[in-house]
């Protein structure tokens, strides 16, 4: 300021400043937005890579028939090419074939082309993929009749359709006449057919009768169009049989036989009860807390001390409450011998009856297996010259139509007929589980467990992280305490996702989970005298509540500040928070507790192994640092005169927080949920450790209850891509719906990212102009 | 929050004391009519001054009295020995420089200065003789007696009938016709009736700055408060919509009983009844808003409301 003062001493002299370099900022733009640019360009490859592999894996293909030079025939979907540098051994070969004339001098330097044809045939021997230089092939054309067979296993055939054949097995008299061939008349025609004798015993033998329905690559086709429906109801009919109605009957037995397992040990003296007196003063302690939460909550001010009264003495309630609930005395070990028998003889009923089902399904997909058995094609390898086999150990047998899912005449099929297949693929992919073999089948369940998965941790994580912000913000002093608990949130966020999984695995499968199966005991928790734990508690409540009357007095404000009010106030929260230690383990320890399931141990643990409950859990305490800073953020954005209003109208810190707070902040927790999601259903490592599997044995939702099962394992996107992709022993083929799979794993990202959007976005606009 | 320690200590004065001296000295007195002796200067020196009260206001039946209140901020005093009673039914202005303390002292009246970490009082406040500050007075009930409105108009970020009806909301009023009748005497009351009527369902925050504050006192009405507290109600208006506002405290004041703090002296002068001129967290002289402007018994309230300080 002087400066100018001192020069100014022309008057109407003004003196120009210049202007440097450095405040030009054109540059830095430039940097910037080629910084950005960058970044953009990448998200731009990313995408255009997962969708480009993603969307081109399920188009059909043409076959090629490929004659090589060495008189190799095979059949092969092409799936591009590449240039290479022959060396040494290739070199040498590329130069015997020009001396004998078969290339021309022109294409001799440089590097070579070669193409990448898929074969199918996995059971015939043929490998996944195979590469084949240009200079070896001698012939390369699009047979009309060549077919791509869909199968449900060991992936697909590409052959030619030969015959439909009409197999059946028939026991006759050994002294009938036998002929190798003869002519079968039939409504259609008359068609061939052969006899081979199986087996001969003195007076019987078994033969199996052949008949061929089709021959030629026209006709059998024309055939397999006219069986193809039928054969595909009964294989349906089987699958449905098998995947539905005998994993439902065999759950059954299996949950009566535990439940024969229930009443053995309810009926003999295994877990012993408690005694009554001692539940009884836990009751009382609970219904205690619960009437002393009403009378703080009536008689106390709106003040910090009365939260955390309340909240202690609601820890208080649930502690006592859960010990009250889980020991009953009178409910465990009143079965007679009588009593038990008869339920014993309940259960054999049903087990009886359940079994009778079980064998009525069985007899009917024999039945179904044997109607489906007589139909078979042959789809010959025109290279092996064999045909498709019903199994890998019985080459003599040509496979079953039913076998096949779809057969496709790849070269002849019109665009719209592309579309139509390539449509239907996508809806295959979507709609059916996968396959006994990677690659094949869809992935249904896995999107059903990402999404369940994604659900569970969304709902256990937000509420949680919102009432940890509020209080962060709202109620919580701004101190070093908080600061410490604020910077310990958010290095929390640091914490690498194995270390969740290691934690999850240990504390909610097997500890919390072994609590649930098995009471203390199975969770391997220390045992104490619990009437002392009793007494100490209600010791400590009582004092603390004396204290807090006396501290928590509204009167602090104008004279709470004296050396002796601090320390009352220090102490009734030391005690408070010993009492609400002592509830927790009060409950934890539950000595006559003997868990929900524990007729199952040590067997089949139900919840105390991995799920898809304890994965969601582990997922929201990874997440749960993200909500909190949202929210948070959220939460202090909201304008002080805001609160200041609503106080000012009268209402309570709690009403301004659920009426003026939260609704503000809600697009700010919105964000923070849509973060947790997308990083949930990203994440991979921790699930391997707390629930993800291969393949899951059963849904963890049905239709019907309980719905949801929490105990159950599940599959997820993410972890079935690298099971696809890295773990599978036939990778290479599966390889390409790795990339389908990873495009749907960010569509479903996408889509849970866009609802959440779209339900912020219409938050927002209903409050009225662009949120706070 | 407005009152922290920074406000206190980071006012004019400095400026102030190097001027105003100089230009009492320089300046042969008027007359010998007005007190002599700088009062302020005795404030900013911390010595022990008493307020200059007009015999009127001590006859008029009081709604707020005041009893040697004191505010600190932590170990900053805000407020230094307060008395003075609000009368009732009428409107009551508190002038004075910034950091003056006049805020702190409307927002002590409701309690709002509870929230703020490290505040601590001394003395006395008596709504219609019931003590404020005692043990077991229930702040939420003791808000809902008195309406205030802000400095800047804060409606919330909800519809124009919500935030009317928003203090009968939170004592759980659920009758949609009771709702409706609050909602539109209280905005009748605001004169803000005929221009919302239409659009009640309209968010709040889409009407303009006059609208707004004139919601807000719509909202401190509606549950028919004792005394309504305005805080530099018009300081964010534009000059007609604080006419308009300035209009509705008129009306107002038939209702109910005013306390406002403003930073315009002619607002004060149109508006209230008594002023009092606070400085530094004293009062300085209190009386009929006529005398105040017209013939203050301190020189110094002369110069402040005359613009030659502050």
């Amino acid at each position: 300021m002087t400066g100018i003062v001192n020069d100014i001493p022309v008057p109407g002299v003004h003196q120009r400043r210049s202007t440097p370099p450095s405040a030009f900022g054109e540059p830095s733009v430039w940097l910037m937005g080629s910084a950005l640019l960058l970044c953009l360009g990448m998200v731009a490859v990313i995408i255009v890579l997962i969708a480009g592999h993603g969307f081109s894996t399920l188009w059909p293909r043409p076959v090629d028939r490929v004659t090589l030079r060495s008189g190799e025939v095979f059949l092969g979907m092409p799936m591009g090419s590449e240039t290479f540098t022959p060396n040494e051994e290739e070199q040498a070969r590329i130069n015997a074939l020009l001396k004998a004339g078969d290339l021309t001098q022109a294409d001799t330097a440089g590097p070579r082309t070669r193409y990448r044809f898929r074969l199918g045939n996995r059971d015939l021997g043929r490998d996944s993929f195979r590469w084949v230089p240009a200079y070896e092939i001698a012939s390369r054309e699009r047979p009309d009749d060549a077919v791509v067979v869909e199968r449900d296993q060991w992936g697909v055939f590409i052959g030619v359709p030969d015959a439909v054949v009409l197999r059946q097995e028939i026991e006759e008299p050994a002294n009938t006449p036998f002929v190798e061939s003869f002519e079968v008349q039939t409504p259609n025609g008359s068609h061939p057919a052969t006899q081979r004798v199986l087996s001969e015993t003195g007076e019987t033998r078994v033969i199996a009768r052949e008949v061929h329905v089709a021959q030629g690559p026209a006709e059998t086709s024309e055939k397999i169009d006219e069986l193809m429906g039928a054969a595909r109801d009964r294989r349906d009919e089987i699958d449905r049989l098998l995947r539905n109605r005998i994993p439902a009957v065999q759950d059954r037995l299996a949950e009566l036989n535990w439940a024969e397992r229930r009443v053995e040990r309810a009926a003999g003296d295994h877990d012993p009860a408690g005694p009554v007196w001692l539940w009884a003063i836990t009751t009382l302690a609970c219904l205690g807390s619960l009437a002393g939460a009403v009378g703080v909550w009536r008689a106390l001010p709106e003040s910090r001390s009365r939260s955390v009264a309340l909240l202690a003495i609601a820890v208080l309630a649930c502690g006592t409450g859960l010990h009250a609930v889980l020991e009953r005395p009178f409910l465990r070990g009143t079965l007679t011998e009588q009593q038990a028998q008869v339920r014993l003889d309940k259960i054999a009923f049903d087990s009886s009856v359940a079994e009778d089902e079980r064998e009525t399904l069985l007899s009917r997909i024999k039945d179904l297996e044997q109607r489906d058995d007589t139909v078979r094609v042959e789809i010959v390898d025109p290279g092996l010259d064999r045909f498709a086999p019903v199994a890998q150990t019985k080459p003599e047998e040509p496979m079953r139509l039913s076998q096949a899912r779809r057969v496709i005449h790849a070269n002849t099929l019109g665009p719209l007929g592309r579309v139509r297949l390539y449509l239907a693929r996508w809806g295959d992919f979507l709609s059916r589980p996968p396959g006994e073999s990677p690659g094949e089948g869809g992935v249904f369940p896995v999107i059903v467990g990402t999404v369940v998965l994604t659900m569970l941790l969304t709902v256990s994580v937000v509420p949680l992280g919102v009432i940890a912000a509020i209080y962060l913000r709202e109620y919580a002093s701004q101190g070093v305490v908080t600061s410490v608990i604020r910077i310990a949130i958010n290095n929390l966020a640091g914490v690498p996702s194995i270390v969740y999984g290691m934690f999850g695995l240990g504390f909610f499968c097997y500890t919390m989970g072994g609590y649930i199966d098995g009471g203390p005991g199975a969770a391997a928790l220390p045992r104490t005298p619990w009437w002392l734990l009793i007494a100490g508690l209600g010791g400590l409540v009582v004092l603390a509540g004396l204290l807090g009357a006396g501290a928590s007095t509204p009167g602090v404000l104008s004279g709470g500040r004296s050396l002796s009010a601090r320390l009352v106030r220090s102490a009734t929260w030391g005690l408070w928070m010993g009492a609400v230690g002592l509830a927790i383990y009060l409950a934890w320890r539950t000595p006559y507790f003997h868990g929900f399931f524990a007729e199952k141990l040590p067997e089949q643990p139900t919840f105390g192994a991995r799920g898809i409950l304890w994965a969601a859990f582990t997922l929201a305490l990874l997440t749960l640092p993200v909500v909190i800073v949202a929210t948070e953020e959220a939460i202090a954005a909201v304008p002080g005169s805001m609160r200041e209003g609503s106080l000012g109208c009268g209402a309570s810190r709690w009403q301004t927080i659920r009426r003026i707070v939260l609704p503000a902040s809600m697009p700010g927790v919105l964000t923070g949920a849509i973060l947790a999601m997308a990083r949930g259903a990203g994440e991979v490592a921790p699930l391997m450790l707390v629930g993800a599997v291969n393949l899951a044995p059963a849904s963890p939702v049905t239709a019907t209850p309980p719905f949801l099962h929490g105990d159950r394992t599940f599959m997820h996107l993410g972890f079935h891509i690298y099971n696809l992709g890295f773990q599978s022993p036939d990778a290479e083929a599966a390889r390409p719906l790795v990339w389908t799979t990873t495009l749907l794993l960010v569509a479903i990202v996408l889509v849970l990212n866009l609802a959440a959007m779209v339900i912020r976005a219409r938050l927002t606009g209903r409050r009225g102009g662009g949120g706070l | 929050m407005n009152g922290s320690n920074g406000v206190v200590s980071a006012i004019e004065p400095i400026g102030a004391s190097e001027v105003e001296p100089k230009g009492i000295a320089e300046e042969p007195k008027p007359s010998g009519r007005k007190r002599q002796g700088s009062v302020l200067d005795a404030i900013r020196r911390g010595e022990p001054t008493k307020a200059t009260v007009h015999p009127e206001v001590l006859t008029e039946d009081a709604v707020i009295e005041i009893e040697a209140f004191s505010l600190w901020y932590g170990s900053s005093r805000a407020l230094f020995d307060v008395s003075m009673p609000i009368s009732r039914g009428k409107v009551t202005a508190l002038i004075g420089p910034s950091g003056c303390g006049k805020s702190t002292l409307l927002r002590s009246v409701n309690r709002l200065n509870d929230l703020i970490d490290g505040v601590r009082v001394d003395g006395r406040m008596l709504l219609n003789g019931a003590p404020l500050y005692a043990p077991h007075v229930d702040v939420i009930d003791l808000r809902k007696r008195l309406g205030m409105v802000f400095q800047k108009p804060n409606p919330f970020p909800m519809s124009i009938f919500e935030n009317v009806v928003y203090p009968l909301r939170i004592d759980g009023v659920r009758k949609k016709s009771v709702l409706r009748d609050a909602c539109e005497r209280a905005l009748r009351g605001a004169a803000l009736w005929e221009e919302v009527k239409d659009r009640l369902a309209a968010p709040a925050l889409g009407l303009s700055g006059g609208q707004q504050q004139r919601l807000c006192i719509a909202r401190a009405i509606v549950s028919d408060p004792e005394v309504l507290l305005l805080d530099e109600p018009c300081s964010a208006l534009d000059p007609i919509a604080t006419q308009r506002v300035e209009e509705l405290i008129a009306e107002i004041s038939e209702r109910y009983s005013v306390l406002i703090v403003t930073h315009n002296m002619q607002q004060a002068a149109r508006v209230s009844r008594y002023t009092a001129f606070m400085y530094l967290g004293h009062l300085v002289e209190y009386g009929p808003t006529e005398a105040i402007f017209g013939n203050p018994k301190l020189r110094e309230t002369e110069q402040y409301v005359t613009g030659r300080f502050g």
